[in-house]
């Protein structure tokens, strides 16, 4: 086994503040339901101090981490527990080496576009029991995991192709980032994110953008995160420096463009992108409260619940999307008192870390039950995903409950 | 009860179990003596410093070149007990170039390997050196566990019939005549007294040497020179780091496993029994290491403690480093006319294999007898065990609840069975002694977690027997504790003790005196 | 830029209880900090003033006490101020899982080192502590799981004890938090109950460690009375503190439900003074920094380990607002020469001195900070770890503190 020779130290100077006190042990939702995960206190801090970047890694369970930065939220000295599992993780996959399987779907946005265009015959395929079973055999892609399936249109080619005339321009800009998902899976989460936006008076722009590369995080692939960063980086930086701010309605890409382009990636021009950047209900919320844009909101009569994506947390900007939600009339809209859904991304999906990911979800599948809402409303495409599997209930973007309510009646 | 032996050794420091091992490869029986655990003198306060000799190869080229041969000797015998990191001498502009080649010339003429190293090449192996050196010089320095080979040395003594008995300590020693015949003893933790007739009494009792020979109205020139020590939290080197000047204090820093031992300092000590690491000794090894290492000024501090180490005093000098620290023995028939005594003094943790040789090659002489030492040759049992930090981290493995050895010591990762296995022994008779034995309570909290953890099993251990049950253990763990914590409690290490404070005085209402707190309203 | 009626810095129990009172009182409100201050670790039972003997009538003991330190946080206060407080705490929490003193007196209750310590306000799951009688009380533990030592426990209190092992469940390395999630299941506890029950010997009382139940305890201490047929509490033991974690999360769930923007997870790390007045706070979230505003604001930021206050080598300082820290001279004073000593450490006492309006002082007794309150542990004058006094300041000075911030 060859040793990784990275350009820049795996174990960059971290500070070194863990003072043991094990808040962190309260928040995690890995380690609360499996003991093959030690937990953020042992599997960061506490197994940092025995890390070496010259000795070969043997941090078998830091794939269990599921990266949901909540262990980081609460943390009263700052430790950044996730950074250092993320460099933990990354170190043990390139001396390991990654799966086909881990290749495959990180690069979902190559093949989505593909499945996009082949949609009908890609989705009853992936719907197959032999597939399935196959796919669960050969790659570990766990059998009970529904796939999502994919739309055609794209969210890109819809856009693309509306009458100029629909944009209403003469209008402020706005740029929107839609992200994988959205484009080849949920494209209605992108429509009903350009109609909110133009309801409020603004121009829609979807400049040319790519997958954020999260999904490359999830497996410690740093160097794929940093070349598929750069490429968004030089795709994006044209567009803030036209002035025009951009807008993002997946928690997930939002905490990987924002933050962890620079945090973590150290990629130069993620400050100046960062600066520009905003979740949409975020943007939205300062519309309507600091610069007197508020179209009106008719009122809905829906029992409603809102479940915070961990990486909502990790943003730190509150929960807009439920203050937003507040507004609409007739609404009853209330917080789903549970932490973190269990998918973790593509973690999720896979054989060996389905059974951890259903059980994280139990608390969330307990709320749902007792709160017995019509729907339920979360940021993160992934949540919404998990959130359906737990629950069989209708499972929204809070944009397209939003955006019934900016319709005229 | 008493007992007989041939030659009753006092001290179980690094130089008493090395005599007793020794011995007992000569076929001679022994019996050692230790008032506390192994290694409570100086053998268990040092910086932990295999050296290689260079660091007196300008000022003492003899000590030098005792030093690297056993150097070389333990390198051989105890491979488990060493960490082979090497060291680097590193000259800051202002230690001048004109020491760095003298050094490197002394190095040479006393044997000892020394590469000289750019500037450069020095900051690609120890990225946080001063930027600012001129150059360094690398020589084979390492780490040693003193603990780990002192035990070492107990165990193949033991094994080949020399005994041993911790937590005894002499009170007088027994004449006959012109010779000493051996010693009363008292067992400090069921308080019985005995005696121990010998026909020979090694006084290896290093700092304490005097106490002993004032049993026998004896005296020998002792200078105490107290070093203090700090621990760092994090590991800040893969080598030994010393500076390359004339020596003095605050010149090195020795890596330990997770953490990076900095030293030292030489005060001289008048109270054996009650010193400590001074607020002045710490504000001086931090500003004065981090000029070597700037990251030392930010660091984080898990202890401090200090050593006594004897220096025997051939002339009246003002610092004690000019003292020889090469080593004596002393044959006081030969100076008082009292047969049947020797004292083995002065000398360096590394250098207890050799003292014991010319300790014991005396004994046999007297004795009679001609048989070789072989301890140069002879390795320590139980070469081989992984105690890499990787392996540690391995322990984490086992997963699954059937198969998950419960980890104890969460900051150092000392699993349940590590203790199990020392309390099966079934040699441990206090808290101390297990820690010894363990990393447990030497990581980030310094025990504050894995103590009380720790409580079940020595429940089990001591029973009904102490009188207040494991708290009282608690409570004495905590204070003894306090006397490493307290010098060093600024920045992180005084949120640590926040935390320690809260859970044991708030949280569980630990007091003084104890016995109030535990009765109740409705008794 | 949203202006906010009041900016509270500190998610611990302060921070909380000012941030509530205010919303309660119809104020918009942002609270911002990182953790859940000594509630996740410490805070089990509500602290009120454990130096008060069991014997006394609290509302005597403490008036007696703010007479005879008239710089004590209490003092602010005033004994009005922390029945008031304390009450609005409890309504927090209506039954089934409720706070409630023992009478109007201090308590002692079992801690997980076999001690007994005193307290005031106590959850339903802990009350039966109080009764506990040695000779009929049973000390449950897991075996396996290791932050309970119930030996220990039942060897000091003079109890039979007991460690179960639940094979299908495998407890060893279990933290807090798995076993307390156990425990919300019915048919976990319930088997927990049939084979406690099947092992007992007729005690009436039941000890088990502080893990029944994260989301609905009272149902868990519903389900194991009824199967043992005997009075359950609950033991503090190492951190994590499942009780105090309860806490916080109902303090949140409030927080959100009255329109409270809650930031949980990145420092403040800036404000802008200007004229003795702060007019705003910086949040870092790497690479940006956000900034908020406000008329009133409250530094809740706890003591050196929620880093409200920071010691160098030689100087304490309070980072944010760089407010005058009142400390007893240089390192060597901070800290006596034992451990236990029958006087606190000196440090113990280093805070943020306060006016009657708990705004900061300097050494001279004026006023640093017009719009800025500081409220909990932060605070000069009291030392929480020997008084047992830290939930009931947190409280009292978090609902004064608010009260008087939106008076101004």
């Amino acid at each position: 086994m060859t040793k990784a020779k990275e350009k820049s130290s795996p174990f960059p100077k971290l500070p070194d503040v863990c003072v043991r006190c094990a808040t962190c042990m309260a928040a995690c939702p890995v380690s609360r339901v499996t003991p093959r995960f030690p937990g953020p206190k042992q599997a960061g801090p506490g197994a940092q101090r025995f890390r070496s970047a010259s000795e070969v890694s043997v941090d078998d369970w830091i794939e269990l981490c599921t990266g949901c930065h909540l262990c980081d939220t609460v943390c009263p000295a700052g430790v950044p527990i996730s950074e250092m599992n993320m460099m933990a993780k990354a170190k043990y996959l390139d001396e390991r080496g990654r799966t086909f399987r881990d290749w495959l779907l990180v690069r979902s946005d190559l093949f989505g576009e593909l499945a996009a265009r082949f949609s009908k015959i890609v989705n009853p395929l992936m719907k197959s029991r032999l597939l399935r079973r196959l796919l669960d055999a050969l790659l570990k892609i766990d059998l009970r995991r529904d796939l999502p399936g994919y739309e055609y249109p794209t969210f890109r080619r819809w856009f693309g192709a509306r009458p100029a005339a629909a944009g209403k321009t003469g209008r402020r800009k706005i740029a929107y980032f839609y992200g994988c998902f959205t484009n080849t899976n949920e494209t209605d989460v992108g429509k009903a994110a350009v109609e909110v936006l133009e309801a409020h008076g603004l121009e829609v722009v979807v400049p040319s953008q790519r997958c954020c590369g999260i999904p490359r995080l999830g497996v410690g692939d740093l160097r794929g995160a940093r070349e598929m960063g750069r490429r968004n980086i030089g795709l994006l930086l044209p567009t803030v420096r036209e002035g025009i701010d951009i807008v993002f309605s997946s928690t997930s890409c939002g905490l990987m463009l924002r933050h962890e382009y620079s945090r973590i990636l150290n990629l130069p021009g993620a400050e100046e992108l960062a600066g520009s950047l905003f979740d949409i209900c975020e943007f939205l919320l300062r519309l309507r409260e600091t610069d007197g844009t508020s179209p009106a909101l008719r009122p809905l009569a829906l029992r409603a619940a809102y479940f915070a994506p961990c990486h909502l947390r990790s943003l730190n900007i509150g929960f807009p999307a439920l203050e937003l939600l507040r507004m609409i009339p007739g609404l009853d809209v209330r917080m789903l008192e549970a932490d973190c859904c269990g998918l973790g991304g593509l973690y999720g999906f896979k054989k060996e870390k389905f059974p951890i990911a259903e059980e994280i979800g139990k608390d969330l599948a307990e709320a749902a039950a007792r709160m017995k809402p019509d729907v339920i409303l979360t940021d993160c495409e992934g949540c919404r995903m998990q959130v359906r599997h737990l629950t069989g209930l209708r499972t929204l973007h809070p944009l397209q409950i939003l955006r019934d309510a900016l319709k005229p009646s | 009860m008493d007992l007989r032996t041939e030659v009753l050794i006092i001290g179980g420091g690094a130089t008493g179990a090395g005599i007793a091992r020794d011995l007992a490869l000569r076929g001679i029986p022994s019996l050692l003596v230790e008032k506390g655990d192994f290694t409570s003198g100086a053998s268990g306060r040092n910086q932990g410093l295999l050296h290689s000799g260079a660091r007196y190869a300008v000022n003492d080229p003899d000590a030098a070149r005792e030093c690297i041969a056993e150097n070389r000797i333990l390198r051989q015998i105890a491979p488990h007990c060493i960490e082979p990191t090497d060291g680097l001498f590193v000259s800051l502009p202002e230690d001048g170039s004109e020491y760095r080649a003298n050094f490197i010339r002394a190095c040479g003429n006393a044997g000892i390997d020394a590469l000289p190293l750019s500037a450069r090449e020095a900051l690609s192996l120890e990225p946080r050196l001063n930027p600012r050196l001129i150059g360094a010089v690398r020589v084979p320095d390492g780490a040693i566990d003193p603990f780990m080979l002192v035990v070492e040395n107990v165990r193949d003594a033991e094994s080949r019939g020399a005994r041993f008995l911790i937590h005894t300590e002499v009170t007088g020693l027994i004449r006959e005549g012109p010779r000493i015949a051996g010693a009363h003893v008292r067992d400090r933790i069921t308080g019985q007294s005995y005696a121990v007739a010998a026909n020979w009494v090694v006084n290896a009792t290093g700092a304490w040497a005097n106490l002993i020979l004032a049993m026998a109205g004896l005296q020998i020139g002792l200078a105490l020179s107290k070093g203090s020590m700090l621990l760092t939290n994090t590991r800040l080197s893969e080598r030994v780091l010393n500076r390359c000047r004339p020596p003095s204090s605050g010149d090195i820093i020795v890596p330990n496993d997770t953490v990076s031992i900095l030293g030292t300092t030489s005060v001289r000590e008048e109270d054996l029994e009650r010193y400590e690491v001074t607020a002045e000794e710490v504000t001086f090894l931090v500003d004065e290491l981090s000029k070597m290492v700037p990251d030392v000024k930010g660091e984080r501090f898990n202890r401090a403690y200090a050593g006594v180490r004897p220096l025997l005093r051939s002339a009246e000098t003002s610092d004690d480093r000019d003292i020889s620290r090469g080593f004596s023995l002393i044959d006081h028939e030969q100076e008082t006319g009292l047969a049947g005594l020797v004292t083995i003094t002065g000398g360096k943790l590394m250098t207890y294999r050799l003292m014991a040789e010319k300790t014991v090659d005396f004994l046999c002489s007297r004795m009679g007898l001609h048989v070789p030492c072989i301890t140069h040759r002879q390795p320590l049992p139980g070469a081989g065990l992984g105690n890499t930090l990787k392996d540690r981290l391995l322990h984490l493995r086992r997963q699954t609840p059937a198969s998950r050895g419960e980890i104890l010591c969460d900051c150092e990762l000392v699993p349940r069975e590590a203790v199990d296995a020392i309390l099966r022994e079934g040699k441990v008779r206090e808290l101390q002694d297990i820690l010894h034995r363990t990393r447990l309570a030497k990581g980030t909290c310094q025990g504050g977690f894995c103590v009380y953890r720790l409580l079940g099993l020595l429940n089990e251990l001591h029973g009904e027997r102490e009188k207040g049950g494991s708290n009282v253990i608690l409570r004495g763990f905590l204070e003894e504790r306090w006397k490493g914590i307290r010098p060093i409690l600024w920045g992180t290490a005084l949120k640590e003790e926040e935390l320690i404070e809260s859970i044991y005085k708030g949280l569980f209402n630990l007091a003084p005196g104890g016995p109030e707190q535990t009765e109740r309203v409705n008794e | 830029m949203k202006h906010f009626d009041l900016i509270v810095i500190g998610t611990g129990l302060a921070g909380l209880t000012a941030a509530r009172t205010a919303a309660e009182a119809g104020a918009r409100v942002l609270i911002a900090g990182r953790g859940m201050g000594a509630l996740t670790l410490f805070g089990n039972t509500i602290d009120l003033l454990g130096e008060i003997p069991p014997e006394t009538d609290i509302e005597e003991g403490i008036l007696r006490w703010i007479g005879a330190h008239p710089e004590h946080p209490y003092a602010r206060t005033g004994m009005e101020g922390i029945e008031t407080a304390l009450s609005e705490f409890q309504r927090l929490f209506p039954p089934p899982y409720s706070f409630a003193a023992e009478g109007r007196r201090n308590a002692l209750f079992p801690t997980g080192a076999g001690t007994m310590r005193p307290s005031y306000l106590i959850p339903v799951t802990m009350a039966a502590g109080a009764a506990m009688t040695p000779g009929e009380t049973l000390i449950v533990g897991f075996r396996g799981f290791k932050d309970f030592q119930g030996d220990t426990v039942s060897l000091h209190l003079k109890c039979r004890g007991m460690n179960i092992a639940l094979p299908r469940y495998g407890l060893e390395g279990m933290t807090a938090l798995a076993l307390a999630r156990l425990m919300d299941e019915a048919s976990f506890r319930e088997r927990l109950g049939e084979t406690i029950r099947r092992q007992m010997g007729g005690e009436r009382f039941i000890g088990l460690p502080a893990v029944l139940g994260l989301r609905n305890p009272a149902a868990v201490l519903k389900t194991l009375e009824n199967t043992t047929g005997a009075r359950v509490f609950e033991i503090p033991m190492l951190p994590p503190s499942i009780p105090g974690t309860r806490v916080f999360h109902r303090f949140r769930e409030e927080l959100i439900a009255k329109n409270v923007t809650v930031l949980m997870g990145h420092p403040v790390t800036g404000a802008t003074v200007r004229d003795q007045r702060c007019e705003g706070i910086a949040v870092q979230n790497p690479p940006l920094t956000a900034e908020y505003r406000a008329d009133q604001y409250i530094l809740a930021t706890g003591r050196f380990l929620g880093g409200g206050l920071s010691a160098g080598m030689d100087r304490i300082v309070e980072p944010l607002f760089q407010i005058p820290v009142f400390q007893p001279g240089q390192r060597e004073a901070w800290f006596g020469k034992r451990f236990f000593d029958p006087e606190a450490h000196p440090i113990h006492h280093a805070g943020i001195a306060t006016d009657a309006d708990l705004r900061p002082v300097d050494g001279t007794g004026n006023v640093v900070l017009e719009n800025v309150r500081a409220a909990g542990s932060i605070l000069a004058h009291h030392q929480a770890i020997e008084e047992k006094s830290r939930e009931g300041i947190d409280i009292a000075t978090g609902f004064l503190a608010a009260t008087r911030a939106l008076a101004s």
